[in-house]
């Protein structure tokens, strides 16, 4: 093979040069963008996780709250059974008015009422002494169900002097109301 | 003078052709010097020489270069004066070049060389030219010397020793000579008006000068009719000196008389290395021209091969390839840790939809549990003695109803009264109040409790002493 001319060894250079340049370019203006792209994307991600952690700040309070109100009704409504709340709820009450002294002289259940939140209403009559009435009211709001005295009737009896005759109508929530309204808010 | 405090103490190197003197501060070293054929320094040689200043400097070490100021001895070293036409100061070394180029056998490329302007001090020409002091060397002695001072961490500036033994002379004034006799060759420099004028090497020690009278001649015939001066400064000799010293005026004149100088024998402490620092530390004590290489394309040019400026040049390039990869590198390295934690976090975001349904429906109920027992506690209190109550109604909407008998119209008006004075109710109304025969008031009441909100502020209740007086009160 014929020896180069030092100007064809420079043609050739320069060519190398340019070609090498061209393709480190073009292949760098496509890495460029790759990574480019790439950043794009985790910013993205950062701004989002910027923004969830801003709502998660939130929750926390909420949290505290609803640990708050659980432990103040002894109630935790993700362990309610939409089922059997009734029932439970209806056996617990005649189990307090026993064992407050003030024994239960009918109960009456009838099903939900018309605003929806209700999964039933229960009429209760009991008799017995003021003290034991006023402690049976106070006690319903811990038994651990979701039960509201919606009115109470108290009536003095004659005999014997100091006895009362409680009649109370009770509603039972229905917590499934309140999942279905927060699904109808997302 | 605050900077000159902190300020290290700069190296003083003399090279002769067979020894190297260093001094720093009151630390100083000699090594011997093997050279080649060509005169070049041996490969031994330059590891020891550099070994033994690398042990010199690393007795204090410090974060830069520590300037090193070089004399090197006369070989090869030519002084002329030169003539040149008036110029700035920026443009006197382009003006030196062009007549360097025509006086001297060598390029000013191939040269480390300095100058001196002349017009200041000493010398003034009547001409209009300027008169400048050139000294020059071939640059490869200064490359060869200033890599070796620059592989021990110095920043070397060069000069001629002869030069620099030149500053001990205790007066220039007029024409005086400086022999330095070594232990291989003697140097002699001329000086005129503190200018110097020549410079000569002569191959003899210190104990052929004193034991022949041929070298003796060879070197009176060598200045004849180039000096014409009485005083020849001595320095170097060794314990010769005295010999030497008398040799001088019997062979180079009888009128010329023999100053030596004396230098205290200790490692580093040459004439020229206390040349330098007499000029170093005295204010007024200019420095020999320094020899610099100056060619027209390195002078421009970076030398990438410098140690110090491609650690430098690498460290700049790191932080710039840092600087601009960080951005991307941050998003190529932490997306996928983030991407997995906020999946992991969207993954909960169910439970957050359960805290709102819990959250609402407790505080359904407590907004809406009637406070049936509050009402009764504020009934019982504002109640009238002997007052019966038949019966009792309330319900979740804060509706009240009431049924009973007191004694008077006027009872009924002051429990109406404090029950209203409660602020527990909104309102309070007697809907019947119808006098009996048995001296009683037979009432019914009906009342409205104000709503959550406005109850909030009111302190409902037993008082903590009620409470007390309750529990020590004997059971019926």
């Amino acid at each position: 093979m014929r020896p180069l001319t030092p100007q064809e060894k420079r043609t050739l250079r320069l060519g190398a040069i340019g070609v090498g340049v061209y393709l480190l370019l073009f292949g760098g203006v496509q890495l460029w963008r790759m990574l480019e792209r790439r950043r794009s994307d985790y910013q993205t991600l950062v701004t989002q996780a910027q923004a969830l952690k801003a709502d998660l700040g939130l929750y926390e309070t909420k949290t505290l709250v609803v640990g708050k109100l659980m432990k103040d009704y002894h109630l935790d409504p993700g362990k309610l059974a939409r089922a059997t709340v009734v029932a439970q709820a209806s056996a617990a009450i005649q189990e307090a008015a026993m064992a407050g002294g003030i024994p239960i002289t009918a109960v009456r259940e009838s099903p939900t009422r018309s605003s929806g939140k209700e999964l039933a209403s229960m009429q209760i009559e009991a008799a017995g002494p003021v003290p034991a009435a006023m402690g049976l009211l106070a006690r319903l709001q811990t038994l651990g169900y979701p039960v509201l005295i919606d009115s109470v009737q108290l009536t003095p009896q004659p005999n014997p002097p100091g006895m009362v005759k409680l009649n109370m109508t009770l509603v039972v929530l229905d917590f499934e109301q309140w999942k279905k309204k927060e699904a109808a808010h997302e | 003078m605050t900077g000159a405090v902190f300020r290290p103490h700069p190296v003083l190197i003399e090279i002769g052709v067979s020894s190297l003197h260093a001094l720093r501060g009151d630390d100083g070293l000699e090594v011997p010097l093997t050279r080649q054929h060509n005169g070049r320094l041996t490969g031994p040689c330059k590891e020891q020489v550099t070994a033994a200043l690398r042990e010199l400097l690393a007795r204090k070490t410090w974060p830069f270069r520590l300037r090193a100021y070089c004399a090197i001895a006369a070989n090869g070293v030519s002084i002329r004066r030169i003539g040149v036409p008036p110029a700035a100061a920026d443009q006197l070394d382009g003006v030196l070049r062009l007549q360097i180029e025509s006086q001297f056998p060598l390029a000013p490329d191939e040269l480390a060389w300095g100058s001196r302007r002349l017009n200041e001090k000493g010398v003034h020409s009547a001409t209009a030219h300027q008169q400048v002091l050139v000294v020059a060397v071939k640059k490869d002695v200064i490359d060869e010397y200033a890599k070796l001072l620059g592989d021990c961490g110095l920043e070397p500036v060069f000069t001629v020793a002869a030069l620099a033994r030149g500053l001990l002379c205790s007066e220039q004034s007029g024409s005086c000579a400086m022999l330095n006799v070594g232990r291989t060759q003697s140097e002699w420099v001329s000086f005129e008006n503190d200018v110097p004028t020549g410079v000569r090497v002569f191959p003899w020690s210190a104990e052929a000068l004193s034991a022949s009278d041929g070298a003796w001649d060879a070197v009176s015939s060598a200045l004849r009719g180039k000096w014409s001066g009485k005083i020849v400064y001595l320095t170097g000799a060794g314990e010769a000196k005295d010999n030497v010293a008398l040799q001088v005026p019997r062979h180079l004149g009888a009128g010329i008389q023999c100053r030596p100088i004396q230098v205290a024998a200790a490692p580093g402490r040459t004439a020229a290395v206390l040349g330098l620092k007499k000029c170093i530390e005295q204010i007024g004590v200019q420095l020999p021209p320094v020899l610099k290489t100056r060619t027209h394309t390195e002078q421009a040019k970076l030398d990438w091969s410098a140690p110090a400026l491609r650690k430098w040049a690498i460290a700049v390039a790191f932080l710039l390839v840092l600087v601009l990869t960080l951005p991307y590198a941050e998003a190529l390295l932490l997306k996928p840790f983030l991407a997995r934690r906020m999946t992991v976090l969207k993954a909960g975001l169910g439970r957050l939809a359960t805290i709102d349904q819990e959250l609402g429906f407790l505080q359904f109920m407590k907004q809406n549990q009637p406070p049936y027992l509050d009402a009764l506690y504020l009934m019982a209190q504002s109640a009238p003695p002997g007052a019966r109550l038949e019966s009792l109604t309330m319900s979740r909407r804060g509706e009240v109803a009431l049924r009973g008998s007191m004694r008077n119209s006027q009872e009924v008006g002051e429990f109406r009264a404090k029950l209203i004075k409660s602020g527990f109710f909104s309102e309070v109304s007697v809907d019947e109040q119808v006098p009996t025969q048995q001296q009683k008031v037979n009432v019914r009441m009906t009342a409205q409790w104000k709503p959550a909100e406005a109850r909030e502020l009111l302190s409902i209740g037993p008082t903590a002493e009620e409470l007390a007086k309750a529990k020590n009160e004997p059971k019926k």
